[in-house]
C-alpha cells in the first residue's frame, strides 16, 4: 500500500491511497494520514486506487474525519473505488463523511 | 476430484487406521500403560468419526462416537485397560470394518440394517464403561444472556415494527482475530433484508490512544427475514464471546426497548432518536419509551440513591456471571495439557493410484521394446555415434525400468503383521499357545503380488496352527516347551522372493501320507519317492490325513488351492519336515511380474526367452556330447550330472537341428539343468505380455514378449522345465546314471 | 477477479477432499495441507483469506500451527476456523487463546462448513 501526496498545499492537499487499506496496513497508514492532516487545512483522500479495504481501514477514515472536525479542518473522500464504496455502503457511512459520491471508473 | 473418489479415499484411509488400531490394541494387551498405543487407538476412532461425518455416514459416526468416548476416558485415566476391554475394542474394530464393507455393497441400507443388532450390542457393552463416571457436565450456555429476555420493566404494549432489531458492540480484539464486522453484515444480508443500519464509534479514543488494530465499532441493525432468533445469533456466533450482542425480535415490547437503551453505553437520547430514525420505533412508541425510562430512573433512584447502581448494566452483570460460569466449567472439565505429541515416523510418502502406476509401467515396457529396436537398427547401420547413443539409451531405459518397478515394491512386513491378530485369535480358539516370530520383514515384493499371496499364506498359517502345532499338554509330554512357535520368514534369492512358513510342531507323517496317496491312487507302493515327493501329495485336492476335521481346516480343500494360487504367480512350493520337530513350507515367487531381463535363444525359426537371472552359463554342445545326449539325456559337466532338455523336442519344432547346438545351463531352487538350443542370441530386456486364456495351460511357457524386430518370442517357464528335466531323471535313471558316472572316472 | 484462497489443514485426506469440493463449488480456491508443519511449508507468502484447521494432527497439531502462523507478518490477522470434537478434551480454550475464535465441531456436514465459512468471508 502506498499513500502519496498528489497535491500539497497549506490550504488544500490531495492524498492518494493505493493498494490495500486493511488491518495489515493500518498501523503505518494511520501515521501517514494523520501527518498529512496536520500539514493542511483541507484534505481530500482519493480512494480510486483502494482495491481492498476492511473495518480497520474504515476506522482510520473515521478517525481522520473526526480529527479534522475537532481541528476545525475539512476532510473529504473522493473517487471512491468499488471496494471502498461497498464497505462505506454496508456501514451506511456516506452521510457521516458528507461527500457527494462520485464513482471512480472501476466502480 | 469427485465425491466418489473422495469416498474411496475415505474407505482406504479408514482401513489403514483400523490396521493401526488393531496393532495398537495388541500392543496395549502386553503393555497396558503405553500412551502412544492409547493415542493411536483414539486417533483411529476419532479420525474415522470426523471424516465419516463429513460424508454423512451416520451409522459409522454414531458407533465410533461411543468408542471415542470410552477411548477418551482411557486417555484421561478414568478407565483402566484390562483384557476384557481390549477384547471388546478389538471386536469394535472388526465391527467398524464391517460397517465400511456396508458402504461398498449395492444395497447399502439393507447391509447397515443387518449390522444394527451387533452395533447396539457393542455400544451397550461400551456404555458400561461410561456409566461409572460422574454425571454429565453442565452445558456451556450459548447466550451470555444480554438479550431482551431480561426485563426490568414488565408488561406493556408491543411495538408495531415487524423487524428484528440487532445491536452489537464489537469487542476490541475482533479484528485481530480475523473477525471483521463487515463479514457478519454481509452474511446477514444473505439471510434477509437489512432495512437500516447505524454504525457507531463513540468508543473510539482520541488519535494518540487509538489503536489501529483494535475495533471500536458498534452497529444497530433493523433486519427483516424469515429467520428465527437462533439463526441471527448464529450469524454473530464467532464474536459472541468478545462482543455485546442484543437481539430484539419483531413486535417486542416497548419495555424491551427501554431496557435496551439502558443497557447500551451511548447517550440515551441519541439512542432513542436512532431507533426512531431506523423505523423500529414510531414517534409515539419512542415517547412511550422515554416516559418509561424516566419512571425507571425515578424508581431506581428512590430505592438506591447511589447513581452508579442505576447505571450498572444488566449486561455487565451477566457478562461477569458468564465468565464465572465458564471458569467453573473449565475447572470441572479438569483441563490439563496432557496431550503429547506422539512420535510419528516422518516417512515422506505420497499416495499413488495403483492404476496410474500400472500405466507408467506399461509405458516403460513399451519404452524398453523401442529401445531394443533402436539398438538393433543402430547395429545394422553400423554408425559409431548412433551405436553409442543407443547404448546410452538402453542403459538409461534400464534405470527407468528398475525405478518404475521399484515403485511397486513394498516390504512384506505389512502382510506379515496382519497375522499377529490371526495367530492370537486362532490360538485362543484352538486352545493352543502360539508365538508368532517374524523375520525378513523388510524384504520387498511387488504390490500386486502382496494381495495374491495373502490367502495362501493365511491357509498355511491356519494349517500350521491347527495340525502342525500340538496342544500345550501334548508338547509338554514330548518334552517341548508348551508354547509353540510359528515363524514367518522372507528373503531374496537370485530373482525370486522366498517366503517360509515354519512351525515347531509334530511334523508330517511320511508313512501316513504315502499310505493315503496309495489309497487315492496317486502313487504305487513300489514307486521310488523322495521325502519331498511324498510331502507334495498333501497339495493334492481332497487330500487330508487329519483325524478330526475342525472348523478351521482339515477338509482338505485348502492346500490344492494354495498350490494353484502359487503356481498362478509362477511360483513353487517346497515342503520340508521332520517328524516331531516341525514343518517348513517354502514358497518361491518371482520378484516381478512385469518386465524381465532375458536371454534370447533360437530353436529352428522360433525365438525363446530365458529369464536372465536363472541363466548360469552357456556352453557349446560338442560333437561328442551330441551323440551322447541323444542317448541318455544328460551330460557330464565338470563331474556333475547335468540333465538336459532338447527344446526342439519339448516344443516339437520342425526341421533339422542346426549344425551347431548350444546348451543354456539354468539353475532354479538349487537344481541345475541344460536346455539344448540352436542359437544363442544374447541378452534382451523384454516386457512380459501374459498369455491369452487359450495358451495359459501350455506347460513350459510362462508368457510372451515382442522383440525389437517385432517378432513374438515365448518366455520359458524355467522352474517347470527344470523340474521336468530333473524329474524324469530322478524317477527312472538315477541309479543307472550314477553307476555310469563312476565308470567314467 | 481472482478467487479467495482458503487453506484446509487436516490429516484425513478424505475430509480435506470433501471440504475442498464444497468450497470450490462455492467459488473459492483451496490449498490443502496434512498437518501444521506441512501447512507452514506451503504458505509461501500467499494471500490466504481463511484457514480451516484441525486440532488433532500428527507432526504439528492445530494449536501449535495457529500460534506459529500468527507470528508471521502476512498472517497475523487471518481468520481461522478450528475443527474439533465435542469430547471434553476439546482444547477449545487453548485455541481461543492462540487466536482461533471460530469453531466447527466434528462430525460436520459440508453444508455446515460452508455456512461457517460464509459467516467470515464470501466468495
Amino acid at each position: 500500500m502506498t499513500i502519496t501526496l498528489t497535491e500539497a498545499g497549506k490550504d488544500a492537499s490531495k492524498l492518494a491511497v493505493n493498494g490495500a487499506l486493511t488491518i495489515y496496513e493500518a498501523a503505518s497508514a494511520k501515521a501517514a494520514l494523520l501527518e498529512a492532516l496536520t500539514k493542511t487545512r483541507e484534505l481530500e483522500i482519493d480512494l480510486s486506487g483502494v482495491d481492498e479495504i476492511d473495518s480497520a481501514g474504515v476506522q482510520l477514515l473515521i478517525l481522520l474525519k473526526r480529527e479534522a472536525v475537532k481541528a476545525g479542518k475539512h476532510m473529504r473522500l473522493a473517487q471512491h473505488s468499488a471496494a471502498s464504496l461497498e464497505v462505506l455502503d454496508r456501514y451506511q457511512l456516506a452521510s457521516y463523511f458528507g461527500d457527494p459520491v462520485v464513482l471512480s471508473p472501476d466502480a | 476430484m469427485s465425491m466418489e473418489a473422495a469416498q474411496q479415499t475415505f474407505i482406504a484411509e479408514s482401513r489403514e487406521l483400523l490396521v493401526n488400531m488393531e496393532a495398537a490394541l495388541l500392543t496395549l494387551e502386553k503393555t497396558p500403560h503405553d500412551t502412544d498405543a492409547v493415542n493411536a487407538v483414539f486417533r483411529a476412532a476419532h479420525t474415522i468419526k470426523g471424516s465419516g461425518g463429513v460424508f454423512g455416514f451416520d451409522a459409522l459416526v454414531e458407533f465410533t462416537h461411543v468408542m471415542e468416548n470410552v477411548l477418551d476416558d482411557i486417555r484421561a485415566g478414568r478407565v483402566k485397560v484390562d483384557a476384557d476391554l481390549i477384547a471388546l475394542l478389538l471386536a469394535c474394530g472388526d465391527h467398524v470394518s464391517l460397517l465400511l464393507d456396508c458402504l461398498s455393497v449395492k444395497d447399502s441400507a439393507a447391509a447397515f440394517a443387518a449390522a444394527q443388532p451387533e452395533s447396539h450390542e457393542l455400544q451397550a457393552q461400551l456404555n458400561c464403561y461410561l456409566e461409572n463416571e460422574a454425571a454429565g457436565l453442565p452445558q456451556v450456555h450459548d447466550d451470555l444472556a444480554h438479550d431482551a429476555d431480561v426485563q426490568r420493566i414488565g408488561g406493556g404494549d408491543t411495538v408495531e415494527s415487524d423487524a428484528w432489531h440487532i445491536s452489537v458492540r464489537f469487542g476490541h480484539n475482533v479484528l485481530r482475530h480475523g473477525m471483521d464486522p463487515l463479514s457478519f453484515i454481509r452474511y446477514l444480508a444473505t439471510l434477509g433484508e437489512i432495512q437500516s443500519i447505524f454504525t457507531l464509534f463513540d468508543g473510539m479514543p482520541d488519535a494518540a490512544a487509538m489503536d489501529p488494530e483494535s475495533c471500536y465499532l458498534g452497529i444497530e441493525i433493523d433486519f427483516v427475514g424469515a429467520v428465527d432468533k437462533a439463526t441471527i445469533e448464529g450469524a454473530f456466533e464467532y464474536v459472541r464471546d468478545d462482543s455485546a450482542i442484543r437481539i430484539l425480535p419483531p413486535h417486542s415490547k416497548v419495555a424491551d426497548y427501554v431496557n435496551l437503551i439502558n443497557d447500551l453505553p451511548e447517550d440515551k437520547t441519541m439512542l432513542g432518536d436512532l431507533l426512531m430514525a431506523s423505523g423500529v420505533l414510531t414517534r409515539n412508541e419512542l415517547d412511550e419509551v422515554l416516559r418509561l425510562q424516566q419512571r425507571l430512573d425515578e424508581e431506581t433512584n428512590a430505592d438506591n440513591p447511589d447513581p452508579l447502581a442505576h447505571t450498572q448494566r444488566i449486561g455487565d452483570i451477566l457478562i461477569n456471571q458468564g465468565m464465572v460460569q465458564s471458569e467453573l466449567v473449565n475447572a470441572a472439565i479438569g483441563k490439563q495439557d496432557q496431550i503429547k505429541q506422539h512420535k510419528v515416523l516422518e516417512a515422506s510418502n505420497i499416495r499413488v493410484h495403483a492404476g496410474k502406476l500400472d500405466e507408467l509401467i506399461n509405458l516403460v515396457g513399451e519404452l524398453v521394446i523401442v529401445s531394443a529396436s533402436v539398438g538393433l537398427s543402430a547395429k545394422r547401420a553400423g554408425n559409431i555415434d548412433l551405436l553409442e547413443a543407443a547404448s546410452t539409451l538402453r542403459r538409461l531405459v534400464e534405470e527407468v525400468r528398475d525405478s518404475a518397478l521399484n515403485l511397486r515394491m513394498v516390504p512384506i512386513g505389512e502382510t506379515f503383521n496382519r497375522f499377529q491378530r490371526v495367530v492370537r485369535d486362532l490360538g485362543r480358539e484352538l486352545g493352543k499357545d502360539v508365538e508368532l516370530v517374524l523375520s525378513g520383514i523388510e524384504t520387498e515384493l511387488d504390490k500386486t503380488m502382496v494381495e495374491k499371496i495373502n490367502d495362501p499364506l493365511m491357509h498355511l498359517v491356519r494349517n500350521a496352527l491347527d495340525h502342525g502345532i500340538e496342544s500345550p499338554q501334548q508338547r509338554a509330554q514330548s518334552g517341548k516347551s508348551p508354547r509353540g512357535q510359528l515363524r514367518l520368514n522372507a528373503y531374496h534369492e537370485t530373482g525370486s522372493i522366498v517366503i517360509e512358513v515354519a512351525d515347531d510342531g509334530g511334523g508330517l507323517h511320511r508313512d501316513k501320507i504315502l499310505a493315503r496317496a496309495i489309497e487315492r491312487g496317486l502313487a504305487t507302493a513300489d514307486q521310488p519317492l523322495s521325502d519331498q515327493d511324498v510331502y507334495q501329495f498333501i497339495l493334492e485336492a481332497g487330500f487330508s490325513t487329519a483325524q478330526t476335521i475342525t472348523n478351521v481346516s482339515g477338509r482338505g480343500i485348502g492346500m490344492d488351492v494354495v498350490k494353484r494360487n502359487i503356481e498362478a504367480l509362477r511360483g513353487t512350493i517346497n515342503i520340508e519336515s521332520e517328524a516331531g520337530i516341525g514343518t517348513t513350507i517354502v514358497l518361491r515367487l518371482p520378484l516381478t511380474l512385469a518386465i524381465i531381463d532375458g536371454f534370447l535363444v533360437g530353436v529352428g525359426k522360433s525365438a525363446y526367452v530365458v529369464p536372465l537371472e536363472m541363466v548360469f552359463e552357456c556352453i557349446e554342445l560338442s560333437q561328442q556330447d551330441r551323440l551322447r545326449v541323444r542317448e541318455s539325456g544328460y551330460i557330464n559337466l565338470r563331474g556333475e550330472v547335468l540333465p538336459l532338455l532338447r527344446l526342439r523336442d519339448v516344443f516339437e519344432t520342425k526341421g533339422e537341428p542346426s549344425k551347431r547346438e548350444n546348451i543354456v545351463v539354468v539353475q532354479y531352487a538349487g537344481m541345475q539343468a541344460g536346455f539344448v538350443v540352436d542359437a544363442l542370441m544374447g541378452e534382451y530386456q523384454t516386457v512380459i505380455k501374459p498369455l491369452g486364456k487359450l495358451f495359459e495351460k501350455l506347460s513350459g511357457i510362462s508368457g510372451s514378449t515382442i522383440l525389437g524386430t517385432g517378432e513374438v518370442a515365448l518366455i520359458l517357464d524355467v522352474p517347470a522345465l527344470v523340474q521336468k528335466a530333473v524329474g524324469s531323471e530322478t524317477s527312472k535313471d538315477r541309479p543307472a546314471l550314477e553307476h555310469r558316472m563312476l565308470e567314467r572316472r | 477477479m481472482t478467487k479467495k484462497l482458503i487453506m484446509v489443514i487436516d490429516d484425513s485426506a478424505s475430509l480435506r477432499q470433501v471440504v475442498s469440493i464444497a468450497l470450490k463449488t462455492a467459488g473459492f480456491d483451496v490449498l490443502e495441507a496434512a498437518d501444521g508443519k506441512d501447512a507452514l511449508g506451503k504458505l509461501d507468502g500467499r494471500k490466504i483469506h481463511l484457514m480451516i484447521c484441525d486440532v488433532n494432527m500428527p507432526v504439528m497439531d492445530g494449536i501449535t500451527f495457529v500460534t506459529e502462523a500468527k507470528k508471521l507478518p502476512g498472517y497475523r490477522f487471518v481468520p481461522i476456523i478450528m475443527l474439533t470434537t465435542e469430547s471434553r478434551e476439546s482444547r477449545k480454550q487453548e485455541g481461543q487463546d492462540a487466536g482461533a475464535k471460530a469453531w466447527v465441531v466434528k462430525p460436520f456436514r459440508p453444508e455446515q462448513m460452508l455456512q461457517a465459512v460464509t459467516k467470515l468471508i464470501l466468495p
